[in-house]
Order: structure tokens, then C-alpha cells, then sequence
């Protein structure tokens, strides 16, 4: 398993936290200040954040190397007022409706995954979640890649980016699907179904609502303070200048065409 | 074989993840490569470093040989997580013998 050491607790322990709770936000920003957000880490502007999500609207998020036509009915999705954005890391296509998905970002300094590798980097940033979900009686662990799971089945996913010296982790966990509207906007590909049909028993969605049946606002503010009775976590707010950076880069990059159908 | 249609092939890595390419073949050459898929690269800016290992390849050159070519065009610093040269090759290959069956699973 991948339970941090005493030594790596302290690494964590010896930086200043903050938290910024999640308030609905467009997608497009969120994009953009996941961004702005691990810039600012990296350059030392910002102490190390951990950043709960909200979502205003349902959305599709596409990973950076994704192909539009491939993951998503472009048609579907606008008859259902489903957004199509792109994030800045790899990874797959989440379908976010903002009551039913959890998500988060961590934007540390690099020196934080020294001497991991990437898959060892994805599992350590999610295992005090993995903890935290343990201590909500779920038999939790991590299935690498980056992939967070239960005999209840799949529970969530991470991706990583790393920009100026800084490690940006986001994770999204499902808590309760509507999987006949994921399924008309989502193309799900022969390739995965395949993959996913040699251990369906284990590779299920297992969204939290089922898993724990308590109210999702119940589980992030247990989250929350797992990470804060573990590491220390002080309340923050996004600044009016990450702010306006963001809005101007929604502008400029995330919301234009070729941003988001870079890979038509 | 040279003809502009767009072939695609597949490969999911076991255990990993999912690599699509895309592209015409165009007097026994690979060409207008596109890579896609969920998998992972650090710095994402080297996107086209992939595409560009591929492009020009021989349409007949084995999967081995695909690879190494696709290996040896990744500098150092640039980092596939989740595929790798050999996923590519496979997902290639697929793209240009797309009749023949899979292996049972």
C-alpha cells in the first residue's frame, strides 16, 4: 500500500497549507486558475494550496491529448447544456454534473515528489484521501496508475501536471451518476469497454453515494479535515488578481476553439 | 497502399492507458500522424514529438522496428505515463491492418 512514511508526513506537515472551499465556478475558469493557480505556487507567490471545487453547470472535462469527436456527442452534449472544456494534463474524460462529482486540485513544490517516479507521485498525493475514505468504512486503495478504487468499485481518478517547480494534482471522485445522460454525451470506446469487461467485477463505478450513503458535503468536510488534522490547513480565498489572470486566460486560450478542439 | 484515406488504430495498454493514432498512407509513407488518447507526457508540450517520430515511418516497417524508431525520437526530460513506444506501434499497426482479428482475450 501506499501509506506515507513518517518522514514524508513531515515534508508535508512542515508546509503552510491553505484551503480554498470550493464555491460553484464556470468550468472554463476552474481550467484557468488550475493553471494560474500552479504557476503561482511554483514561482513561490502562493503557499501551498489545496483547492476544493465547485462546479456551476455540468460539463464534460477532456484530458490535454484527448480527441473531441471521439470521447464526446458534441450534439448531445449541447442538447443537454453539457460543456465541453479541456484541462491542462493528460488523463481521460470526465463527466462532471456539479452534485455529482468531488473534486480537487493540489498545487505543491515539486521538491515534494523528489526522487518519485510519476506513478509513485500519483499514488502518494491521493493516499491521505485513500486514509480518509478508510476512516468512512470503505476499503479504499489505489490502483495505479492513478485510479481510486473499493470493492465497491472505481471510486475516482487523478491527473498530474508539473509546471514552473510545482506539482499540480487534481483528482475527481464520483459521488452519484446519471449514467443515462453520461452515456448519450460520453462515447465510451470498444477498446476501454474491452479492457473493462476482463475484470468488470472490480472495475465498476462505485460512486461514494452508494458506497457511504452520506450527503457529499459530508465527505469533503471529513476529507477537509483529514487533511488538516494531518498536515495543517489554514482557510484561504482566491485572490482578485488569480482571479482576473484566470478570466483573462479563459479569454485568451481555454475558452477559444483551439484550445478546446486542439484534437479535433 | 497509397491512398489519402484516414486510417485509425487502438491500443489500450494493460494495466495503462488508451493511445489512438490517426493518419493517411501516402506512397508506402505514414503521413498527417495524430496522436491521441488518455494517456500522460511531461511537459505536455511535447505532443508533437510523437507524431513527428511517426510521420514518414514505412508503412511496412515492423512493429519492432516502429518503436525503437519512436523510442529514440524522445529526448530526454520528455516522459510517456501509462503508453509507451511499443503501445504506439501496436495502435499503428492496428491502424494499417485494421481486417485482421485481435488476439482472443
Amino acid at each position: 500500500m501506499s501509506e506515507m512514511s513518517q518522514a514524508q508526513i513531515e515534508r508535508w506537515r512542515a508546509l503552510d497549507w491553505k484551503l480554498i472551499p470550493g464555491a460553484p465556478t464556470e468550468p472554463l475558469l476552474n481550467m484557468a486558475l488550475d493553471e494560474v493557480l500552479a504557476e503561482r505556487v511554483g514561482r513561490g507567490e502562493r503557499a501551498p494550496t489545496l483547492c476544493v471545487w465547485g462546479w456551476s453547470r455540468p460539463c464534460v472535462v477532456l484530458g490535454r491529448f484527448q480527441s473531441v469527436r471521439n470521447e464526446v456527442d458534441e450534439d448531445a452534449a449541447a442538447m443537454h447544456g453539457v460543456q465541453i472544456v479541456r484541462r491542462i494534463s493528460g488523463g481521460g474524460a470526465m463527466f462532471i454534473e456539479p452534485e455529482g462529482a468531488i473534486t480537487w486540485s493540489i498545487y505543491a513544490p515539486q521538491d515534494l515528489v523528489q526522487g518519485m517516479t510519476f506513478a509513485e507521485s500519483y499514488a502518494h498525493f491521493d493516499s491521505w484521501v485513500v486514509a480518509a475514505l478508510r476512516e468512512l468504512g470503505l476499503d479504499a486503495w489505489y490502483e495505479p496508475l492513478n485510479d481510486i478504487t473499493s470493492s465497491g468499485g472505481k471510486i475516482g481518478g487523478a491527473a498530474q501536471s508539473r509546471r514552473s517547480g510545482a506539482v499540480l494534482h487534481h483528482t475527481t471522485m464520483a459521488y452519484d451518476m446519471n449514467i443515462p445522460l453520461m452515456t448519450q454525451v460520453l462515447r465510451i470506446g470498444r477498446e476501454k469497454l474491452s479492457d473493462k469487461g476482463v475484470k468488470s467485477a472490480d472495475r465498476r463505478v462505485g460512486p461514494l453515494r452508494q458506497q457511504t450513503s452520506l450527503p457529499r458535503q459530508a465527505i469533503i468536510d471529513h476529507m477537509v479535515n483529514r487533511f488538516a488534522t494531518q498536515f495543517g490547513l489554514q482557510p484561504d480565498a482566491l485572490s482578485s488578481e488569480e482571479i482576473a489572470e484566470a478570466e483573462a486566460r479563459v479569454r485568451d486560450r481555454f475558452g477559444a476553439d483551439s484550445w478546446i478542439h486542439y484534437l479535433p | 497502399m497509397s491512398s489519402r484515406e484516414r486510417r485509425r488504430g487502438v491500443y489500450k495498454v494493460p494495466g495503462g492507458k488508451l493511445v489512438a493514432v490517426e493518419f493517411a498512407v501516402v506512397d508506402g509513407l505514414l503521413h498527417d500522424v495524430v496522436v491521441t488518447g488518455d494517456f500522460f507526457l511531461y511537459p505536455e508540450e511535447a505532443l508533437p514529438v510523437l507524431s513527428v517520430a511517426i510521420e514518414g515511418a514505412l508503412a511496412t516497417e515492423s512493429r519492432n522496428a516502429l518503436a525503437a524508431r519512436i523510442a529514440a525520437a524522445i529526448p530526454e526530460g520528455v516522459e510517456l505515463v501509462g503508453a509507451s513506444p511499443e503501445a504506439l506501434a501496436i495502435a499503428v499497426d492496428r491502424g494499417l491492418h485494421p481486417a485482421e482479428p485481435e488476439a482472443a482475450p
